[in-house]
Parts: structure tokens; sequence; C-alpha cells
């Protein structure tokens, strides 16, 4: 398969069967860069904050315990495999199933904490994360019945309809859902107010990879130019 | 402009996220019932005509797809054929239950019995068999979650 995608020259695939993951040379930027982020994670520690009251001299350091340490290192890493696969898959299923995974680790990171406002704004991000479940895999449903293919490869040759243009904005939406991009981005930033630095970040660089790849693959599905 | 500054107020509050995002979805939604449907023809996986193996009396009907295990592959298509040589070998399988079971009826391929070890789905643990893996882990992740918060918060919670 000799084949440019969106001006990119392909350097390599992998097969699985009909999955195939492909490497240009920003979807391996970002794979290596999604990497090399989970290792930093994975070996770094969490840090302590500092609650600072006014009018008082109290300060209170809020620590991260060893058992919520550990489990929110494994769902970080977890979460950062997700978004390294998410970068190079070549199968548009592949991707809304990598997405969602994605969304659930994130619900699981902060699910640890203590602070109630924190497991109040998880808790609203997990619905709308089940929500956008319905046309994250909606539009890629859609994008199947109007071109009888999932495979990027294969739907980069074929014209676009209006049934395709629709289903992209459905993945479009359920990817704006699932990552919490504007205007839906509240639950998100409410969910950064807890100490875990580290592991705290993978849910913004999974979401900001995230979304660098949709734009990728909402142009090679739209072909506008 | 304190307009617009309203509006991100109103936005900053989680609660009202759920509700938005629906009723936008709902908005969508509804406006695609104006895009005209353009099914492709040329599927994937064609299938033979409807009720066609039915009246041919075939036990396996409507899921027979020819083949004889490991000798001659059945009728199974992939999307890049040169990276699964081996489709269909095992799509006519039938374990021996199944097998006598499909010689006592008609209507073997509609039962129960010719899930696991009957007619063998290589769409879903062949051809696209990764993407079986990754939606048993995301299974796996919520199952992991849910029980780590109810082993430390419900269960364990001194504090």
């Amino acid at each position: 398969m000799d084949i440019t995608i969106l001006g990119q020259q392909l350097l390599g695939y992998i097969p699985l069967g009909d999955i195939v993951l492909y490497m240009a040379p920003l979807n391996l930027f970002m794979f290596v860069s999604a990497l090399v982020f989970t290792t930093l994670i994975a070996i770094s520690r969490t840090e302590t904050q500092v609650e600072a009251e006014f009018g008082t001299l109290k300060d209170r350091g809020v620590k991260v315990d060893i058992k919520e340490f550990k489990i929110r290192r494994f769902l970080a890493i977890v979460c950062g495999l997700a978004t390294a696969g998410a970068m190079i898959t070549g199968d548009l299923f592949d991707f809304t199933l990598f997405v969602c995974l994605i969304g659930i680790v994130n619900i699981g990171i902060v699910s640890a904490v203590k602070q109630i406002d924190v497991l109040n704004a998880a808790f609203q991000y997990g619905l709308v994360a089940m929500i956008a479940t319905l046309p994250l895999f909606g539009g890629a449903a859609l994008i199947l019945a109007s071109t009888g293919t999932i495979s990027l490869l294969e739907i980069a040759n074929i014209p676009t309809t209006a049934m395709m243009a629709f289903g992209s904005i459905l993945l479009l939406l359920g990817v704006a859902g699932e990552t919490g991009v504007a205007p839906f981005y509240a639950t998100k930033a409410e969910m950064f107010r807890t100490p875990g630095s580290p592991f705290l970040l993978i849910i913004h660089l999974s979401s900001l990879l995230v979304i660098v790849r949709l734009i990728e693959i909402l142009l090679i599905i739209n072909k506008p130019f | 402009m304190s307009r617009i500054g309203k509006i991100w107020n109103a936005l900053a509050n989680p609660k009202r996220i759920p509700r938005l995002y629906s009723l936008i979805l709902g908005i969508i939604l509804l406006a695609g019932f104006m895009i005209p449907l353009a099914l492709n023809d040329n599927q994937l996986y064609p299938r033979p005509t409807p009720q066609l193996q039915i009246s041919e009396q075939d036990p396996l009907a409507p899921y027979d797809r020819g083949g004889i295990p490991l000798i001659e592959p059945g009728i199974v298509k992939a999307q890049y054929p040169q990276f699964s040589e081996k489709i269909g070998f095992v799509t006519g399988y039938l374990s021996p239950i199944a097998w006598s079971v499909s010689n006592t009826t008609l209507y073997y391929g509609t039962s129960i019995y010719s899930s696991p070890g009957g007619l063998i789905d290589e769409i879903l643990y062949y051809t696209r068999g990764f993407d079986t893996v990754l939606e048993s882990s995301i299974l796996m992740m919520a199952f992991v979650i849910a029980s780590w918060v109810a082993l430390n918060f419900t269960m364990r919670r001194e504090e």
C-alpha cells in the first residue's frame, strides 16, 4: 500500500486484520509524545497542595495517600496508552473505542479524591461522557453506512456525501463531550482542583491530542481541499 | 459585552453542562432528519437473498457461509484480504453437540446453540479482533473503577 494521507507519506503500517494502524509523520510524533509523557508520569510522585485560609495562619497540606496514589497511577498509565493508540489507529471505529476508554479512565482518575465539589463535577462529567457515546458511535455508524467501510485509508478515496458530513458532525459532538472542550469545559475545569498533579495532567494531554487527531480524521472524511 | 460575560458565567456551572449538551445533541439529531439518506450498496459483508437459505431447507439458515473447516474457505469478506490470509477456514466449524443438534432441527441457525462453538464469527474474532480486545478493556476499566470506589468509599470508610 503506497498511499499519502493529507499530503503525508506513510512511513509504515501495522496490519491487525482489517484494522490497520498507520504511521504518518504527524501521527507518529503524537504517538511518541503520548508515550514519553506516560513514562514520565509512571515514574513520578504526586504533588502536595497547600490550602491557605484568609485571616488565619492555619495552612493545611493536602496529600495523596498511597492507595489513592496507586490506583491513580494505574489509571493514568491506561489513559496514556489509550491516547497513544488513538493517535496511530487507521480505523474510525477503533478511534471511537479509544476515545471511549479515555473518557471512562478520566472519570476514574478523579473518582479517588475526597473533595466533594470535585466529585460532583466528576459526576456531571460522567453524565456528559455517557450521553456522548451516542453521537460518537452513531457518527461512526452513519459513516460506515454511507461509505461501506470504516478504514480511514479507504474513506480517503471516497467522495463526500451529505450523510458523511452529518456523521462527522455527530463524531465531533461526541468527541467534544468525551474530552470536555468548550462550551462543555466547566465539568473538566472543576475536576482539576485536586492534588495529584502529574496524573491529572494526562486528562488534559489526552483531550488535547485526541482533538488534534479528530481534526485530521474530519479532514480525511470531508476532504475540504 | 456584558451579555457574553453572563453566558460564560452560566456555562461555568458544572450542573448545567449535561443539560446543555443534551439540548445541543437533540437539536443536531432533529436536524439530521433533513439529511438525505445515501446508503452505500457496495457493502463489505454481502448477504444471500432473504429467505433463500430457508427455502432450501438449510438447517444453518440464515447464517450458512459454506466451507469445510481447514480445507476449503467459506464466504467471509475482509477489507484487506492480504492481511487475513486464513479467513473463512473455520467459519463452517460445528462442535459435536452443535452438529448433532443441526441434524435434528431445521431451525438450528436461529437457535441459541449456534453461538458458542457453533457458527464462529470471524468478523468479530479475526478480521476485527482488536476491537474485541478494546471493548473488553473498556469494560474492565469500568469494573476496576467501580470496585475501587465500592471497596474504599462504601465498605471501608473510616473518616
